[in-house]
């Protein structure tokens, strides 16, 4: 009896695991595989066979993906909890403005226009979690409220100029340098994004932010101190979209008068299509990054390809409604399954 | 008292037959949810349908509503024959059949006239105008046939619980004779209290009494007991009884139902704990509803707070669980003063809570059963920066088994397992911290009898192991059964004291009940 039982359990289970292997890893490993289609037909595409397979191409991605994988990650922190930073591009843009004019206007030492910045983008998040956590005011409008607020910022303080002259040379040859012949700037991305998944899958702080997004009264009830938690994560992504701003400006050389609205899209895309991989259903860094490396390849396979300039905003916005709809797609069959 | 004990169930004394069900059965995948399942439902008789959790009886009444098909079988409602093949919900809703769910479906900021005119459209006059008068007498009508003592511009949350349920039953008949509807009660009691299902159930009976049909999904055996004809109890897809017009006690239902008998559900006994060690000491209490409750709790001792809702039995256990802040008074936990400033605090210093509202307040849906179960031990967890999942999975493995949850694996989510199982993982999260002392707040509602009996057996061996344990609930049958002493909350005070020889069921509901509206 005992006998046959647990021949039974054991097939149960080889059954379960051999579905386990096809299926889902399949589904795991879609938008990788999607990311190696997506490489091969702008490589062969005659279009941009020219220009988009070369080194130098391949360094202006992961050069420009480093920014937006940046917010992404940034972004992740808040949405992993259930809630929305709406204010993270804005965050970004003042930023790089603040450190560009701390050293074109102030003649601020290089260490002091990289770290106020980051600093102050932390302390944006403390205002932002206050407001969230403490008042409990709807993050979404309270967080678009501040992206306005910030946007007007810099507006009036840049009197809608870019900032070209007076930036230390120094944070532009950080830019455009190279590690082990690619953009030190990936290095930093990379090391933040491990800092990340370390902080998401080994922390009691990460998986208590994954039990308040699943059901936050639950999560109260098992000591997860909710709004401390659903705050701090609002200072992180703060810090994290800071330190994007400064890496914008080493990159660029320059600070323009945006608001930094198509740098949060573009993140918010590589958050959501990063929730179909990996952990389908569930946000995650690994999905992050390989959402923000699809979204700038693909992105720039069409300007390679001709495309114009609308076509980034319309590939963002198509990649955002996509990637929206397979999660919710995802989390819904899950939780039915 | 025709009792037959067969499969094949046989209509008594020539009464009509409203439903009859013939040699269902239903797959989903390679589980056989349903196999050759045939029952017979009398006219105007209350038609009780039994079985614990996965016994197929919530896909029979799935099947009858047309949410799915069956894959073989037929029945015939009143004078329509049906293949299960063809049959759909709009079959279900032209044939008489109308249900009542556990979540009633009503708008509870609208009124009770809104709430029927939502369901069957509002009478309207010239230009598309509604026509309130002529809604509100219609109301007024049905709320007096449905013995519902209340207006019909009345809100649906000022309404008692019961008469909650009433309003969706008599919304749910309002648009035929109710005599030719076949009214299905799903689970129809599992949120409601002691009395007021009592009342609901008495009004229930009196409307079969005046011919209507009804099928009643239960858990509340005794419930079950006091207002049904017939029986048709399921177990592991099969009907494993039909009892027509017949009187059984609990214990032979319970025995269909599992298929043995279950001593767990049976009190054990109860014994004096006055020479162990104190643990918890509470003095001169108010916080939210409460107002100077004293009370002590030793090692080993199972100790019942009997009390409606609103009586402040919740608000005692959350008060020592730091979610309530007292305004005055003391705690002494293990002889120290204790005042946590939340729930870490409480669980750190070795108390643990199981919920009242196991969906909302314990468990995370969209998560494993191993987050689940992790989730309460974070800290504990996390050993030299890390929290391998491998040790997780393997903690969850032996906690799945030690407690019996019926689960493909630690990787299920908690949402995929049935309410009694579920239950099992949120208690199993609080017991693997072996707490000191340990809060249930109804800690078997909507859980089947064989779940409940593992829960109890699982309780039993925590204060055999040395903790202190404080059940909350409003089934007092819970409270005599597991029980070494029973407090009764009644208006935010301790009104009396019970300790084992004088748990009785019947006093219990008589004490909890004393000058309550």
């Amino acid at each position: 009896m005992t006998a046959t039982k647990v021949a039974q359990d054991s097939s149960g289970s080889l059954r379960r695991r051999s579905n386990f292997s096809v299926v889902s890893i399949l589904e795991n490993y879609a938008l990788v595989l999607l990311l190696a289609l997506v490489f091969v037909f702008f490589t062969v595409n005659p279009q941009s066979s020219s220009t988009f397979p070369t080194l130098a191409n391949l360094n202006v991605i992961l050069g420009s993906q480093a920014v937006v994988s940046l917010v992404a990650l940034a972004a992740l922190f808040p949405i992993v909890a259930g809630y929305f930073d709406f204010s993270l591009g804005a965050i970004a843009a003042t930023a790089q403005v603040a450190s560009a004019g701390l050293m074109a206007s102030a003649h601020a030492p290089l260490w002091v226009a990289v770290l106020v910045p980051i600093i102050g983008g932390g302390l944006i998040g403390v205002v932002n979690g206050a407001l969230v956590s403490r008042l409990q005011m709807p993050p979404f409008v309270t967080t678009l409220g501040v992206a306005i607020l910030l946007a007007g910022l810099i507006q009036w303080f840049t009197n809608g100029q870019s900032i070209v002259a007076g930036i230390n040379p120094a944070i532009m040859q950080f830019g455009s340098s190279r590690l082990l012949g690619l953009p030190t700037v990936v290095f930093v991305v990379l090391a933040v994004a491990v800092a990340a998944w370390y902080f998401f899958t080994h922390t009691p702080y990460g998986r208590s932010l994954y039990a308040i997004g699943s059901n936050a009264s639950s999560a109260k009830l098992v000591g997860i101190r909710v709004d401390r938690n659903v705050w701090t994560s609002f200072i992180i992504s703060g810090v994290i979209a800071g330190g994007a701003g400064v890496m914008q400006l080493s990159r660029q050389g320059s600070a323009t008068a945006g608001d930094g609205n198509s740098l949060l899209f573009a993140a918010l895309a590589a958050v959501f299509l990063g929730a179909t991989a990996i952990k389908p259903g569930f946000f995650n860094v690994v999905g992050t990054i390989v959402g923000a490396i699809f979204v700038s390849i693909s992105v720039s396979g069409l300007t390679l390809s001709g495309a114009s300039g609308w076509a980034s905003p319309v590939f963002n916005g198509l990649a955002l409604l996509v990637a929206v709809g397979l999660s919710t797609y995802l989390g819904r069959r899950k939780r039915r399954s | 008292m025709g009792q037959v004990k067969s499969p094949v169930s046989r209509a008594a004394g020539g009464t009509p037959v409203a439903l009859d069900i013939r040699g269902v059965s239903k797959h989903f995948g390679g589980t056989k949810a349903l196999s050759e399942v045939s029952m017979r439902v009398r006219k105007g008789k209350v038609h009780a349908l039994l079985g614990g959790n996965g016994s197929g009886k919530s896909t029979l009444i799935k099947v009858l509503a047309g949410v799915f098909p069956a894959d073989s079988g037929t029945f015939s409602i009143a004078t329509r024959e049906y293949d299960s093949g063809q049959y759909s919900s709009s079959d279900a809703q032209a044939s008489g059949l109308r249900f009542v769910h556990q979540d009633l479906g009503l708008f509870d900021d609208m009124s009770i006239e809104e709430n029927f005119a939502l369901d069957a459209g509002y009478p309207t006059g010239i230009g598309s105008k509604i026509r309130w008068k002529q809604l509100y007498n219609r109301v007024r009508d049905l709320l007096i046939a449905y013995e519902i003592d209340a207006d019909p511009k009345t809100k649906i949350r000022s309404l008692r619980p019961s008469d909650r349920t009433m309003v969706a039953i008599a919304r749910a008949l309002q648009d035929q004779d109710a005599d030719d509807l076949i009214l299905v009660l799903d689970e129809p009691t599992s949120t409601l209290a002691n009395h007021e299902s009592s009342l609901l159930l008495e009004k229930v009976r009196r409307r079969a009494d005046l011919g209507q049909t009804v099928i009643l999904v239960s858990h509340r055996l005794q419930e079950v007991l006091s207002v049904a004809h017939d029986f048709t109890v399921f177990r592991d897809g099969e009907v494993a009884g039909t009892l027509i017009d017949a009187a059984p006690s609990e214990d032979e239902l319970i025995e269909l139902m599992a298929g043995r008998t279950i001593g767990a559900l049976k009190p054990s006994g109860g014994v004096s704990h006055q020479a162990s060690e104190e643990i918890l000491r509470i003095h001169d209490l108010y916080s939210g509803p409460l107002k100077g409750i004293n009370l002590a709790v030793n090692r080993g001792e199972i100790v019942g707070i009997a009390g409606l809702v609103g009586s402040g039995r919740s608000s005692l256990i959350k008060s020592i669980f730091g979610v309530l802040r007292p305004r005055q008074g003391s705690i002494l936990f293990r002889g120290q003063p204790f005042e946590p400033s939340g729930v870490h605090q409480a669980m750190t210093a070795g108390v643990g809570l199981v919920p009242e509202d196991r969906g909302r307040e314990a468990g995370f849906a969209d998560l494993s059963v191993r987050d689940n179960l992790a989730l309460g031990q974070l800290r504990e967890n996390w050993v030299r920066g890390f929290m391998p999942r491998s040790r997780e999975s393997s903690i969850a493995r032996a906690l799945i088994e030690r407690f019996k949850v019926r689960v493909s694996g630690p990787e299920a989510l908690f949402s995929s397992m049935s309410g009694g199982n579920q239950q099992k993982v949120i208690l199993a999260r609080w017991l693997q911290r072996s707490p000191t002392l340990l809060l249930l707040d109804e800690p078997t509602q909507g859980v089947d009898v064989m779940s409940r009996a593992d829960i109890y057996a699982a309780i039993r061996v925590s204060v055999e192991n040395g903790s202190a344990v404080i059940v909350a609930s409003s089934d007092m049958s819970e409270l005599h059964a597991l029980c070494d002493r029973v407090v009764v909350v009644r208006n935010g005070q301790i009104t009396d004291e019970l300790d084992s020889s004088r748990i009785d069921i019947d006093l219990l509901n008589r004490l909890v009940l004393k000058d309550a509206s």
